[in-house]
């Protein structure tokens, strides 16, 4: 692909939706407009393991305005329960009139407004046969198996567990991370809409084709008469990829009545119907030289899921690569429980695996009494420890010098509990963050107009990520056009197949295919001016001609206006269509997009090397020296994730990435009820996320890195590793604050009495 | 949410007028539970929305902030209308200046948002923010329903009461205004359907558990809170409330201390103990008071005051750290307090 | 019960249920979907409206109870293709949000954090925009959105 003197991408642009987001004019899903429609309730189950017997209705009958409750008597078998698009088998909700977890949908209650759906929704009485249940790690009857490989694997390299035996000096040590729930501020919601036997779904979706395909299944529907509508989506984190059970019910409900059905379903239900990131433990085992070289790493984790599902994220398969060492090992366990099936939050590998290795690294450094920086400097590599292959790019040590400096790093004084500001201790940590570098295949329509305009369409999905703006960079950038001449259509299953918008590889997948459709289009203008008779650029090297500026142009300087190119093509509108499989994946994959299935190529998936991206976490922490509460008000993360599309929206997420660290480490855990296996605090009054006062200086460096070999654009990827680390960082200047090693997330006062 | 009947009061009479069709004739039990008024609505839309509170009726209060929507100081004291919002009230000129403690106390509480909405006198009456009392699919809660249980107490209870607790029930009174003014003595002016007015110790407006979790208060039904009354007193000006949380705002307290001290030379003539966050019921410590009295505060009487505080804490599992934290919080709160320029 | 609210200018006559709160009545009854429902429990803020100038959150204002007041939503700062509330323009300019859905609820709780005189620091701004939760984690950018839309707002 030519490259030209195109300066769009990589320029910082205000988000071409931004306006309609500042004036309340974009449409989330339960904002679309639909004629009369009916409300819907959800009824979810109040035990987390057992039966139930039957439901006596009569006080919600009764309620003025009501119109229909379905159950698994009534509609069980109009729709077949959803498959996860991980970890194999999930739990039922009407199919079937088993209770598998706390918060189930048990029954859909239908009425004329909201107001009496909910009233009659709580008059709804259940008679449950129930059963003890268990509730997570520890808990009686819990399950526990050692995971098979398939959608993940193990690594060993050497031998670990010897190389340990007779290490030098070594770090052993246990870690935990607590449930969590994604609560994106827009709730989970559903309107569904037939007309004659055509579906129409609004729903905040970050996989619009995945929805539409299971969906189908599901209703035993042709996927080609379901249109699924997501043009903005309230925040995702996961939490909106893969097709949840209510879906299908709220179609189900609206075909049963005949007239569109809304679910607003409220925010406690959003911890149990959708997916959470489940807890997990660690034994780490690092075993090192004297000066500091690693010679054993052994990880090994366990995860909880569901009763059927064997859904883990894994996360040895990044923390085995993150450093040069001859002997590794790893090894992950799944523990069935009797609780929801979890699902990707983002970084849902990393975020809970890359903790006890930094803290362990930080442990190690400690009794190397190392600088933890020069630890991992000793410990870099440009070759991938668990495969030998190289990575296509790896910056994690100027992300480390470049943050460093900036932090002020050199004037910390290793020993823990020295540094003091008053009433408070003050401590400073860091730690390294990893990514891998996915991408998956994409189609593109761009459409180029006589008036100079162009219009790209994609099934893209904008979660926040700002893919609005860097669709239109992207094609402005190859058209030669100003951004504000490109206009976007994406968020329909109308449109070319995008994949899922999660594993930060969304960027990459959809420029890349608009990047290919427009050099279609730069490929038809080209063809049709050189082989012109008249034209500026006849028997010019169409190879060589690029668009910029608003014009075709030669290397010589002639050049034809684009309108004046572009009717030597139409009269009336140039239209190419473009698909893009990312190397490592076959043809077909994009087959699998358009039939919803999820299909990516990872970054320790290729032949040809390992595609990863680095960071670095540099964090400063204050612990009151009495009451103990932790607070943080400071941060520099430092980032090299080769070309960046749009800087300032780069920095937005970046700085999220880096707060939702924060969170992480201090504030997140979903309690559950160890006798009952119930989520107690399902609201975001004591689910705690940051307010702005606990977000002070967010720093954020964006180490340039060209990366030739990841994919055309050289695109790795942003969204998730800006939390992957922090959270150790924190446990880290903790640590250096108090002399206090915390290995249990969330760090809290309690920890620290 | 049931519906119900609503109604808008344009004053007080009308108010406690409409109150009273909705009670039960005299000596029959109260079988429904009696209209509600509604001021802000942040507390009671909220029980209502989660199905905790069905009132058949609500009366609109609001235009009662004419009647008793003021503050007003004079030598004898505060005086904070009951409809007056928290927003008004933590920025008062004369609360600041004189009264820090109650500004404080609103100022730490909620968002704006909530302190533009919600009244004085509904905020002292907010209810437990136990998330067993306000999902009414946990069957065994006494508070919501006697009789049943209590689920926290072998559940989740990292933010529950240790002081004040019963055997029946350790839910945490979560407001920060109501601890200032037990803490400081205050009186409440309180008019009854009759329109007789009656005046009671703040501190015993809200009942402890006990073997009756269900009834937070003394209010009788049809009764409306119209002031409250905070006496002038020396130690006023010096004083504070200090609250600890997880998040640094819109958070409830995981402790908190009132702290108004007279001081002469260092030396306590007299002192005001109030805690939040990990008691039943606002709280007044007059333990805590009686230990400081006639001492230095220093380290070792902030220290002795706090471990009198806490002498009859009882913990369950998770909220086992709470004693020590209230101990804490009250000590930073004590020196924090002695050093104030008054 | 029929209600008549007076939004953004312009009054409307409705019947509601009792219970319809004026963020429902505003979403399912007007179409003015730009004020938005995030937890309808008071924890999120994404419902904030302005009432007589006074930021409130309509999710516990029953519609009934709002019919005395002047009532502002986003759609009530800048009509289509009019000129940006400096408010809005200082969030699209600083990227002050990413998913966009708490943006209605920040942009009116920030007119009225400057309003109020609570934006005169940024540890002021940070204290009084903690009432309206960005997932995204945009705040240092809301901060900085609320300090430039001030200058405006105020003149120098």
């Amino acid at each position: 692909m030519p490259d030209g003197n195109q300066t769009i991408i990589g320029q910082p642009a205000i988000r071409i939706d931004g306006r309609a987001k500042v004036t309340g004019m974009a449409r989330y899903a339960s904002d679309e407009v639909v004629a009369n429609p009916a409300h819907a309730f959800l009824v979810t189950s109040a035990i987390a393991r057992g039966r139930i017997r039957g439901f006596r209705l009569d006080a919600a009958r009764a309620v003025p305005g009501i119109l229909d409750i379905l159950m698994h008597g009534n509609v069980g078998g109009e729709a077949e329960k959803p498959k996860p698009m991980s970890g194999g088998d999930t739990t039922t909700t009407l199919e079937s009139d088993r209770v598998w977890h706390d918060g189930q949908i048990i029954a859909v209650v239908l009425a004329e407004s909201f107001e009496a759906a909910r009233e009659a929704a709580h008059k709804v009485e259940v008679d449950y046969e129930a059963e003890p249940p268990s509730a997570t790690f520890g808990s009686p009857g819990v399950e526990e198996e050692v995971r098979k490989a398939g959608e993940h694997k193990d690594y060993k390299v050497g031998d670990a567990e010897a190389s340990f035996a007779v290490a030098e000096v070594k770090v052993d040590a246990r870690y935990g991370t607590p449930t969590q729930h994604h609560n994106p501020i827009e709730l989970f919601t559903t309107t569904c809409e037939w007309r004659g036997g055509k579906l129409t779904v609004y729903e905040p979706s970050q996989f619009v084709y995945g929805l539409r395909g299971s969906l189908a299944k599901q209703l035993r529907m042709d996927p080609g008469d379901i249109h699924v509508v997501s043009r903005f989506v309230g925040g995702a984190f996961g939490s909106r990829g893969g097709i949840t059970a209510r879906t299908a019910w709220i179609a189900v409900a609206a075909r049963r009545l005949n007239r569109p059905v809304r679910l607003v379903a409220t925010r406690d239900q959003g911890f149990t119907i959708v997916t959470y990131r489940a807890e997990t433990r660690h034994h780490i085992q690092l075993g090192a030289t004297r000066d500091g070289r690693l010679t054993a790493l052994r990880h090994e984790g366990w995860e909880v899921t569901s009763r059927p599902s064997e859904y883990n994220v894994s996360g040895t398969e990044t923390t085995a690569r993150v450093y040069a060492c001859p002997n590794i090992l790893t090894k992950v366990n799944i523990v069935h429980a009797d609780r929801n099936t979890p699902g990707f939050m983002r970084a849902p590998p990393e975020t809970p695996y890359m903790f006890p290795l930094e803290v362990a690294m930080d442990e190690l450094a400690v009794a190397l009494n190392m600088d933890p920086v020069e630890l991992r400097r000793i410990n870099d590599t440009q070759t991938d420890p668990a495969t030998g292959k190289p990575y296509s790019s790896r910056s994690l040590m100027p992300c480390f010098d470049q943050a460093a400096e900036r932090f002020g790093w050199k004037g910390r004084n290793p020993a823990p509990g020295t540094m003091r500001d008053g009433d408070w201790q003050v401590g400073w940590g860091c730690a390294t963050a990893a990514y891998p570098a996915n991408i998956g295949p994409a189609a593109a329509r761009v459409t180029l107009t006589l008036e100079g305009k162009a219009r790209v369409q994609i099934a893209a999905h904008d979660i926040g990520t700002g893919a609005y703006t860097v669709i239109a960079i992207t094609a402005a950038d190859r058209l030669g056009l100003e951004i504000g001449k490109v206009v976007v259509e994406l968020g329909g299953s109308e449109l070319p197949a995008a994949g899922l918008a999660a594993g930060s590889s969304h960027t990459a997948g959809i420029c890349n295919a608009v990047a290919k459709a427009c050099e279609g289009v730069r490929q038809r203008l080209a063809q049709a001016a050189v082989t012109s008779n008249d034209g500026p650029l006849a028997g010019q090297d169409p190879a060589k001609l690029t668009l910029s500026a608003g014009a075709l142009r030669a290397p010589g300087g002639a050049a034809e206006d684009l309108p004046k190119a572009l009717a030597r093509v139409t009269t009336g509108v140039l239209e190419v269509y473009a698909e893009n499989i990312p190397k490592g994946l076959p043809p077909e994959s994009i087959g699998k997009v358009y039939q919803g299935q999820m299909a990516m190529s990872r970054g320790h998936s290729r032949e040809d090397a390992t595609t990863y991206t680095f960071g670095a976490q540099f964090v400063e922490v204050r612990v009151h020296a009495l009451t103990r509460e932790v607070r943080v008000p400071r941060a520099v993360g430092a980032f090299a994730a080769g070309t960046i599309v749009n800087p300032l929206t780069a920095h937005s997420q970046y700085m999220g990435g880096m707060i939702w660290g924060i969170s992480a480490a201090l504030h997140e855990a979903t309690e559950i009820d160890p006798h009952a296996a119930r989520y107690v605090n399902d609201n975001i009054a004591e689910y705690l996320m940051p307010v702005n006062a606990d977000v002070r200086s967010i720093e954020v460096i964006m180490v340039p890195e060209q990366d030739a070999q990841v994919n055309p654009l050289g695109i790795k990827g942003i969204g998730e590793i800006g939390i992957v680390g922090m959270n150790a960082a924190i446990s880290n200047a903790v640590w250096h604050a108090t002399g206090r090693r915390i290995r249990d997330l969330p760090i809290r006062i309690e920890d620290l009495l | 949410m049931r519906p119900f009947d609503y109604q808008q009061a344009q004053g007080t009479a009308a108010a406690l007028a409409l109150a009273a069709q909705h009670l039960a004739p005299p000596g029959e039990e109260r079988i429904l539970a009696p209209a509600q008024y509604l001021a802000g609505g942040t507390n009671l839309l909220d029980l209502m929305k989660i199905g905790v509170a069905h009132p058949p009726a609500l009366i609109n209060i609001t235009a009662l902030r004419q009647d008793h929507g003021r503050i007003e100081t004079d030598a004898s004291g505060l005086r904070l209308g009951a409809l007056a919002r928290m927003a008004e009230a933590a920025e008062h000129p004369a609360v600041l200046r004189d009264y820090p403690a109650i500004a404080q106390s609103l100022q730490l509480a909620a968002s704006q948002q909530l302190r533009n909405m919600a009244t004085l006198g509904g905020n002292v009456l907010q209810r437990t923010r136990c998330n067993y009392f306000r999902d009414p699919s946990w069957q065994a809660c006494n508070k919501r329903v006697p009789g049943t249980g209590c689920a926290a107490m072998a559940g989740v209870n990292r933010r529950l009461a240790v002081l004040g607790v019963s055997e029946h029930c350790i839910a945490h009174y979560p407001g920060d205004f109501a601890n200032v003014l037990a803490a400081l003595g205050a009186e409440v002016e309180i008019l009854s359907s009759d329109g007789t007015a009656r005046r009671i110790a703040f501190e015993e407006l809200h009942r402890l558990p006990g073997d009756a979790p269900h009834i937070d208060t003394n209010l009788r039904p049809g009764e409306l809170i119209i002031s409250f009354r905070v006496p002038a007193g020396p130690w006023t000006r010096r004083s504070l409330y200090l609250k600890i949380r997880d998040r640094e705002s819109y958070d409830f307290a995981q402790a908190s201390a009132v702290v108004a001290l007279d001081l002469q030379d260092g030396v306590v003539r007299e002192a005001r103990v109030g805690l939040g966050g990990l008691v039943a019921k606002p709280w007044r410590s007059h333990e805590a008071e009686a230990a400081l009295r006639g001492r230095k505060l220093d380290q070792a009487s902030a220290q002795a005051s706090a471990d009198a505080a806490f002498q009859g804490a009882v913990t369950h599992g998770e909220n086992a750290f709470k004693p020590e934290l209230g101990r804490r919080t009250l000590v930073r709160a004590l020196l924090q307090a002695a050093a104030m320029e008054t | 019960m029929d209600v008549l609210l007076k939004v953004n200018g312009t009054e409307h006559r409705l019947a509601v249920d009792v219970r319809t709160t004026l963020l429902d009545a505003l979403r399912e009854r007007l179409e003015l979907t730009g004020t938005k429902k995030g937890c309808d429990l008071g924890q999120c803020g994404a419902c904030t409206v302005l009432l007589d100038g006074m930021r409130v959150l309509s999710c516990f204002t029953l519609a009934v109870a709002a019919q005395e007041a002047e009532i502002t939503t986003i759609e009530g700062l800048a009509g289509e293709n009019k000129p940006l509330h400096p408010m809005q323009k200082a969030f699209l300019e600083q990227d002050a949000y990413q998913c966009g859905y708490c943006t209605p609820g920040q942009i009116l709780s920030a007119i009225a954090c400057v309003q109020e005189g609570h934006a005169n620091s940024a540890d002021q701004i940070r204290e009084y925009m903690s009432g309206n939760l960005c997932r995204c984690a945009a705040y240092p950018k809301i901060v900085a959105a609320v300090q430039q839309a001030k200058l405006l707002m105020e003149g120098p």
